[in-house]
């Protein structure tokens, strides 16, 4: 019996991956298989340093100088790559039958050629074409993976195309060969979620209409479910559970698998911690014991640390390395099944945020940001109001390049000069001159949590500094040991141990990191946070941790928080209210609720039906709005109208009584 | 990957099959990542053998060179009155020779790279110091940018020698006058390599919080910003030394260098010259280690600028 539409093309053996990394070996890949067949997609999950990247680079030849294929075999038309000695070898399978698609297209692009020219290169290489018909077929490459007017692009360099369309010239440039497996790492990742929800369906449509097979990596559980017909976990450089999407979304076996579904913010129920994953993925320098996920899971058994699991077959299309399967854990199986019955069961909602009470915070009236880009001005933030109240979580959505990060740092004093309209915090204008007796105490009350964990710790200094920078520069404390204690208490109100504060920040995992960040600005007691993506650069096991951390911090201190996000499908579960910012305007804003069950906005409209959702049920059948935001004075003639009691939406009056009909 | 799938074929202890107790710390534990950016950039550093042979040779010749005025008899300055002593090729007695005056080279040599090193280390801490404070307050202020940019183009599109020659003439030939007409122009170029390095870690993100958490600046630049472009700072004044070494040896060529009873590399080299088609090993000798210091010097703070690089720590 088959289950695959066509035959087998590529097939990884049991592949072991070494790194020699400062002295140090590192096993990246601990045994890894993994079968590829004609015209099917199979996606790799896995969080960061689950060696999902390097596993599938093997499969091209393109391994770090520094690593190798220590075993196992990798069969691509029955022949064994791992066998190759020359780089001629490589260069018969690479790009030509397997092509693959990096994460930032601005790598693979040459920015000083014209994008036509670097595809029709390819064509000239591999096919051995003249330059007029490799000319003529990038025209028509271009125009298949939807990049308007080709003829026009082909003279056009990466720079002149935006970040979605660049990812279109790539894979474009992918496909130039024909390639039998193309292999997308992450491509959508750099994107917003608009564009990556188009960029999607184009690399559908294209397997389809050529009959390849990819092979797609990603973090992102929504994108798996929109794209993959088959799934596999990996974890800890081993693929821990295998299955068709349907299978693995709703009926996962292994804990790992179990525990990523079960954290996705989509799911969680407000007001109630999330499910989080504890810890941090284990380190690949030493050998693992056992089932790698072991240590982080609450509900592992004895066996998980002494011996590792084998495949256990749930059905034919379906396997998952696990104890759990094994039928003498049964009974221990249906403990689990019971006890997490009644977890799911006992949970209802908390009330929405009450605003019949609510005092405004922090004001925000009018406010224009503007920089200059050489001769010119760019408005970045164009007259956006809003207030904050106090006890609430205001989200603010928006694509890159929105204004959102700019909003927060004009609010948190960061810009001098142009900045224009004004911040109100507690009744005081703040963007003005203010006695340095006054910025100290505003810089106090008002704190900010960064997006990149990897930058926004100074890595020159030890934790203990970093933690206390605030105590520093207001004196807030009597004496070292009491610096040293209130450090302390924060470390562990954010679950870190006090023997971390020796420590270097890059001696700690990302999640960490960030936890630290939010240790150093919480430690200053304030009343108000803006958090700037604070959770898109973690690891989706990770997330669920910094979003319970951020929950209860704001129970227990009172604090309110300004929430910047790219995505609506994270902020549904910790926004009081939404405001949705598209090019330096707010567009619409609302009520979390209010906002999800009735957009008014277009644009509102795109986003929610671009965010992927984790079941390929939902995903498969889901119709995606395009935004085109019609060019000129349009745009300015609208006005911020109510257009529903507290739900505001950037229309012209006409527009607006529109929305109040279809809505009601 | 039916294949795949093993059949158990012994039993397990039932009780393995229970749950297993929950250690928190263990689930926190990472993969410490051994990385550390002095440790890799000194290995880094060190991996090539020339690096390791040049830096133990300078290190060697530098302290000769400030050891060997305190443990020698021989004075470099004494004229020999009589004609034998003159112009002798190097022997045991005298390693590098007798120049015109009966003076011994190797004295000198060891004397002359003294008072080269004592005259560039001042060059390169003055040009690294000002350039890297000037570089600050300039990547800090843009309002100073159209002031300074056009200062930058004047001072370094004027050739140097035109500027150098001018500064001479102006003050009698001493070390200070040296020091001053090469110091005032290196540290604008310094300061426009410091310039470019803190406006790209100006807005990083941890500056970004230590501006939030009210951070004076002064903090920030001792805390933030120093300890990320200390190996840059490093790499300029290696690369300051040889530029500076070499420079005296031009100034005294053109003739606005040292007095001539100072005793330095381009002096001794000049005064080489004169006698050159006669007695060649009198410049060549001094050349060799002029030479070999400044083309050391380069290697070693190349070597050093690719080893600070994080990019290149594998």
């Amino acid at each position: 019996m088959n289950e695959h539409k066509g035959p087998l093309l590529l097939s990884a053996k049991d592949v072991v991956i070494k790194f020699n990394l400062r002295g140090q070996e590192l096993t990246a890949i601990r045994g890894a298989s993994l079968d590829v067949y004609q015209g099917e997609t199979v996606a790799i999950v896995g969080e960061s340093g689950s060696g999902k990247s390097v596993f599938t680079k093997s499969f091209i030849g393109m391994l770090d100088q520094n690593g190798r294929v220590e075993s196992g075999s990798l069969l691509f038309h029955g022949e064994d790559m791992t066998k190759y000695s020359a780089e001629a070898q490589w260069l018969k399978v690479r790009g030509k039958k397997i092509a693959m698609v990096f994460q930032d297209p601005m790598t693979s692009l040459n920015p000083v050629r014209v994008i036509g020219e670097q595809i029709a290169e390819v064509i000239m290489w591999h096919f051995h074409k003249s330059h007029d018909e490799a000319k003529k077929e990038t025209v028509e490459l271009l125009r298949k993976v939807g990049i308007e007017d080709p003829e026009q692009r082909y003279r056009q360099y990466p720079g002149e195309f935006s970040g979605g369309m660049r990812q279109r010239a790539v894979i474009a440039c992918a496909i130039a060969c024909r390639p039998e497996i193309l292999i997308c790492d992450e491509p959508t990742t750099a994107l917003d979620v608009t564009v990556q929800a188009q960029v999607l369906n184009l690399i559908k449509d294209l397997q389809r209409e050529m009959k390849m097979s990819v092979v797609f990596i990603t973090h992102d559980l929504g994108v798996v479910a929109n794209v993959a017909d088959w799934v596999a976990v990996m974890y800890a450089g081993k693929i821990i559970e295998y299955g068709e999407a349907g299978e693995i979304f709703h009926q996962p076996e292994h804990p790992y698998t179990k525990a990523l579904l079960r954290s996705l913010p989509q799911l969680g129920v407000k007001g109630h911690d999330l499910y989080a994953i504890q810890g941090t993925p284990p380190s690949l320098f030493k050998e693992i014991r056992g089932d790698a996920f072991a240590p982080r899971n609450m509900d592992a058994m004895k066996i998980d640390f002494e011996e590792e699991p084998p495949a256990f077959s749930v059905s034919p299309t379906h396997w998952a390395k696990t104890w759990l399967l094994a039928p003498e854990a049964e009974a221990y199986r249906q403990d689990l099944a019971r006890r997490d019955a009644e977890a799911s069961s006992a949970q209802t909602p908390s009330a929405p945020f009450d605003y019949g009470k609510a005092e405004p915070l922090l004001s925000v009236k009018n406010l224009s940001v503007h920089f200059k880009l050489g001769s010119s001005r760019v408005k970045a933030v164009d007259g956006v109001s809003f207030d904050i109240y106090k006890g609430e979580t205001l989200s603010l959505v928006g694509e890159s390049g929105s204004g959102k990060t700019t909003i927060g740092r004009a609010v948190m004093s960061i810009y001098s000069g142009n900045v224009e309209g004004g911040i109100y915090f507690k009744g005081r204008k703040i963007n003005q001159k203010l006695s340095k007796k006054d910025r100290g105490k505003l810089r106090m009350e008002m704190q900010m949590i960064f997006q990149d964990p990897m930058a926004s710790l100074n890595d020159r200094a030890k934790v203990d500094y970093i933690i206390s920078e605030g105590l520093y520069n207001f004196h807030l404390f009597e004496n070292e040991g009491d610096r040293l204690a209130k450090v302390e208490k924060m470390l562990r109100e954010v679950g870190l141990t006090s023997d971390f504060m020796t420590r270097f920040p890059h001696e700690f995992s990302g999640g960490q990191r960030q936890r630290i960040g939010i240790a150093r600005s919480l430690i200053m007691n304030p009343d108000f946070v803006v958090a700037d993506e604070p959770i898109s650069a973690l690891d989706v096991s990770i997330r669920a941790q910094v979003i319970n951390l951020l929950n209860r911090l704001k129970q227990e201190r009172g604090l309110t928080y300004l929430f910047i996000a790219h995505d609506l499908s994270a902020v549904r579960f910790i926004s009081d209210r939404i405001a949705v910012i598209y090019r330096g305007r707010l567009v619409e804003l609302a009520a979390c609720e209010e906002l999800f069950s009735r957009p008014l906005h277009p644009y509102t409209k795109a986003l929610l039906s671009a965010a992927p959702y984790p079941d390929p049920d939902v995903e498969k059948n889901k119709v995606i709005h395009i935004y085109r935001p019609e060019a000129g004075d349009a745009a300015t003639a609208r006005e911020w109208i109510e257009a529903f009691p507290f739900h505001f939406v950037l229309a012209t009056r006409e527009e607006a009584e529109e929305y109040r009909r279809e809505n009601n | 990957m039916q294949s795949t799938i093993k059949t158990i074929a012994r039993a397990h202890d039932p009780a393995l099959f229970t749950r297993a107790d929950f250690d928190q710390a263990e689930s926190e534990r990472i993969g410490v990542s051994n990385y550390s950016y002095w440790r890799s950039t000194l290995r880094t550093f060190f991996r090539s053998k020339l690096v390791i042979l040049l830096v133990a040779l300078m290190a060697a010749i530098l302290l000769m060179s400030f050891l060997y005025p305190m443990i020698s008899r021989i004075d470099p300055t004494k004229v020999s009155t009589r004609s034998r002593n003159w112009n002798l090729r190097p022997s045991w007695e005298h390693p590098f020779g007798t120049d015109t005056l009966g003076r011994d080279i190797f004295a000198r040599a060891w004397y002359g790279c003294r008072n080269s090193f004592l005259l560039a280390f001042c060059i390169a801490l003055s040009d690294v110091g000002i350039g890297m404070i000037a570089g600050a307050v300039w990547g800090y202020n843009r309002k100073l940018d159209p002031f300074m940019i056009e200062l930058y183009n004047i001072m370094t599109n004027i050739p140097s020698t035109v500027y150098l020659v001018l500064l001479a003439y102006i003050m009698n030939t001493s070390y200070l006058t040296l020091f001053i007409s090469m110091a005032s122009r290196g540290w604008i170029v310094e300061a426009r390599f410091f310039r470019n390095r803190i406006l790209s870690i100006r807005d990083a993100e941890y500056n970004i919080a230590s501006r939030c958490l009210g951070t004076p600046m002064l903090r920030i630049a001792t805390r933030n910003i120093i300890p990320q472009i200390i190996s840059l700072i490093i790499m300029e004044a290696a690369l300051c030394i040889p530029y500076s070494i070499g420079s005296e040896v031009f100034l005294g060529f053109v003739g606005v260098g040292m007095p001539v009873d100072a005793i330095t590399l381009g002096n001794m080299v000049n005064q080489g010259r004169a006698s050159f088609t006669l007695h060649p090993y009198q410049m060549l000798l001094p050349t060799a280690v002029l030479c070999l210091i400044t083309v050391a010097f380069y290697i070693i703070g190349n070597r050093f600028a690719d080893a600070s690089d994080p990019r290149n720590h594998l």
